[in-house]
């Protein structure tokens, strides 16, 4: 249980949390999803306690995190795969932190070997790809066995099948009824591992909802093709669609993919296809965050 | 507490650096323990005269700058390499409270610079007596080992609280090069800068620089302006300083 209530977080002049709330309840992947620059991490950076809100807080199981007698034990963080001393073995890394928090050594290996770095354990993390050291970093935190988990980006440097390997574990993890929440940039990521997601933009929240009601709040059309476009053009038109022509298609909006077959069948306009359309995920966060994209490209505007 | 001490401890012992410094001081006292025996190798063909005005064949002279500087290193980088890798994240994420972490880190520091500092000091102290065998002052540094204890005592927390000062302007600065620079400054370009300064100013700074203190302590220094309780308590500011600001430091920034 992750619980952020009325979080500002002040740097200098500019807020980078901005009166944020919101919570993450155990047994589903909740998604973190902003530009960048939205104040995902430093959000993140609050919960850990490495960053001190201005004001506001973040309590992890009803506490601050400062507050918890083995953090590792309750959280486990992945905040950047830089994390770690570069001249320190793999397996030494994970037995450093667990001797910290009580943790068993044995734990070490165990998870070295469930994020598939067995192999490596007794390289210098210097050594690591970018990959590995991010699957050092799950491995980290996961030593524990906590029940709160925290992804910053994790799909960074991954290859496809570490890509692949992250979701599943991600879903096994809130599977278990562990609480997880992970952060992105990337909708079309969140919308392959998310069932809920937490969507912010300079600092403040956005929309908060499962990943189904975002999609199914953002405009829908119907795709038609048939052997007399003009014909049913007309028609849809009588029919109040709105009609739109794209290609050798007509995007209708304003009627259901079942309105639209039957205004065709009473016209006897044989259709070749009826697709209905949702906007894309991605396009509904292109839309949500539009207002608060801090750094933009020449071209997108 | 004891867990963080133990995993601190582990720490030390994983890192390649480690192992570098410690052999550094080995490397240091196997050239001090040379210079010591070409010393009395020189002193024993020379006529009495010349004896008379050697300096003490003593390891420990070269040891003791040289050990400064290096546990000063490795306070430093117990602390400087967690900031320069993003590792004090995933410390701090480990041990979110501030204070037992670097409670940890002084005790566990403090412990492996005092072990080295005694270790180094008192071989330096045995190599110097075999060296010198049964030769008079002043080619032998001490007449007995009462007489040494004072100087091997003190040189021993010298080394112990540049560990410590080294730590403390570790947290302080977080950037390795900016924490050695600070610790060159203060080891090596304050004393002579001190010197310039008009009377009465210079001897006073000057007694109270780190190279000074060990011999003040040991109250060796003939006219010392500082009592040997007087460097004592110079050695404890300079830990209330930097260990102070440290602490003040890790506790208000963002990591």
């Amino acid at each position: 249980m992750i619980e952020v209530r009325d979080l500002i977080k002040r740097y200098g002049g500019s807020r980078a949390v901005d009166g944020l709330s919101f919570e993450v309840k155990p047994g589903y992947v909740a998604g973190f999803l902003g530009p960048n620059g939205a104040g995902k991490s430093t959000t993140m950076r609050a919960i850990l306690g490495l960053d001190r809100p201005t004001s506001g807080e973040a309590l992890v199981n009803g506490k601050r995190y400062a507050d918890l007698a083995h953090p590792m034990r309750q959280v486990g963080a992945l905040l950047d795969a830089g994390a770690a001393h570069g001249g320190r073995r793999a397996y030494d890394h994970l037995r450093v932190l667990a001797r910290s928090n009580g943790i068993d050594r044995s734990r070490a290996a165990e998870t070295l070997e469930q994020v598939g770095l067995a192999g490596a354990a007794n390289k210098r993390i210097g050594t690591l790809s970018l990959g590995m050291r991010q699957r050092l970093g799950v491995a980290a935190a996961l030593l524990g066995d906590p029940g709160v988990l925290m992804f910053d980006e994790p799909v960074n440097g991954l290859d496809p099948e570490g890509i692949r390997w992250i979701r599943h574990l991600m879903r096994d993890l809130a599977a278990e009824g562990r609480t997880v929440l992970v952060s992105s940039h990337l909708m079309s990521e969140m919308a392959l591992t998310a069932d809920r997601v937490v969507v912010i933009g300079r600092g403040r929240l956005i929309t908060e909802s499962s990943m189904k009601d975002l999609s199914d709040r953002f405009r829908r059309d119907v795709l038609v093709r048939s052997a007399d476009q003009p014909a049913l053009a007309r028609a849809l038109e009588q029919a109040r669609a709105a009609v739109v022509f794209e290609d050798d298609a007509i995007a209708v909006r304003g009627l259901t993919a079942r309105q639209v077959g039957e205004v065709a069948a009473r016209q006897q306009i044989p259709l070749h296809e009826l697709t209905p359309r949702s906007a894309s995920l991605e396009d509904a966060y292109l839309e949500l965050t539009d207002d608060s994209v801090e750094y933009r490209t020449e071209a997108t505007r | 507490m004891t867990d963080v001490l133990a995993s601190e401890f582990l720490k030390l012992r994983t890192v390649r650096s480690t192992t570098y410094l410690v052999l550094s001081i080995a490397a240091t006292l196997a050239a001090a323990v040379l210079v010591a025996y070409l010393m009395t190798s020189d002193y024993d063909r020379q006529p009495p005269e010349v004896q008379a005005a050697f300096s003490a064949a003593d390891p420990n002279a070269v040891v003791l700058p040289f050990g400064q500087f290096v546990l000063g290193v490795l306070g430093a980088l117990a602390v400087t390499s967690e900031y320069g890798s993003g590792m004090i994240r995933t410390a701090l994420v480990s041990v979110p409270r501030r204070r037992v972490l670097l409670s940890a880190k002084v005790v566990v520091v403090g412990a492996v610079s005092a072990a080295i500092g005694v270790t180094a000091t008192l071989l330096a102290y045995i190599a110097g007596e075999v060296i010198t065998g049964d030769r008079p002052e002043p080619i032998s540094a001490y007449g007995s080992f009462s007489d040494a204890l004072p100087t091997l005592l003190a040189n021993s927390a010298s080394l112990t609280l540049m560990g410590l000062v080294g730590l403390g302007l570790g947290f302080l600065l977080r950037s390795t090069a900016g924490t050695l620079v600070t610790l060159c400054g203060l080891l090596f370009v304050a004393p002579t800068i001190a010197l310039f300064l008009p009377p009465p100013w210079d001897g006073r700074l000057y007694s109270v620089m780190l190279p000074l203190l060990a011999p003040q302590l040991a109250g060796g220094l003939p006219n010392a302006p500082l009592s040997p309780a007087g460097a004592g308590l110079a050695m404890v500011a300079y830990l209330v300083v930097t260990l102070g600001g440290g602490l003040v430091a890790l506790v208000r920034r963002d990591s």
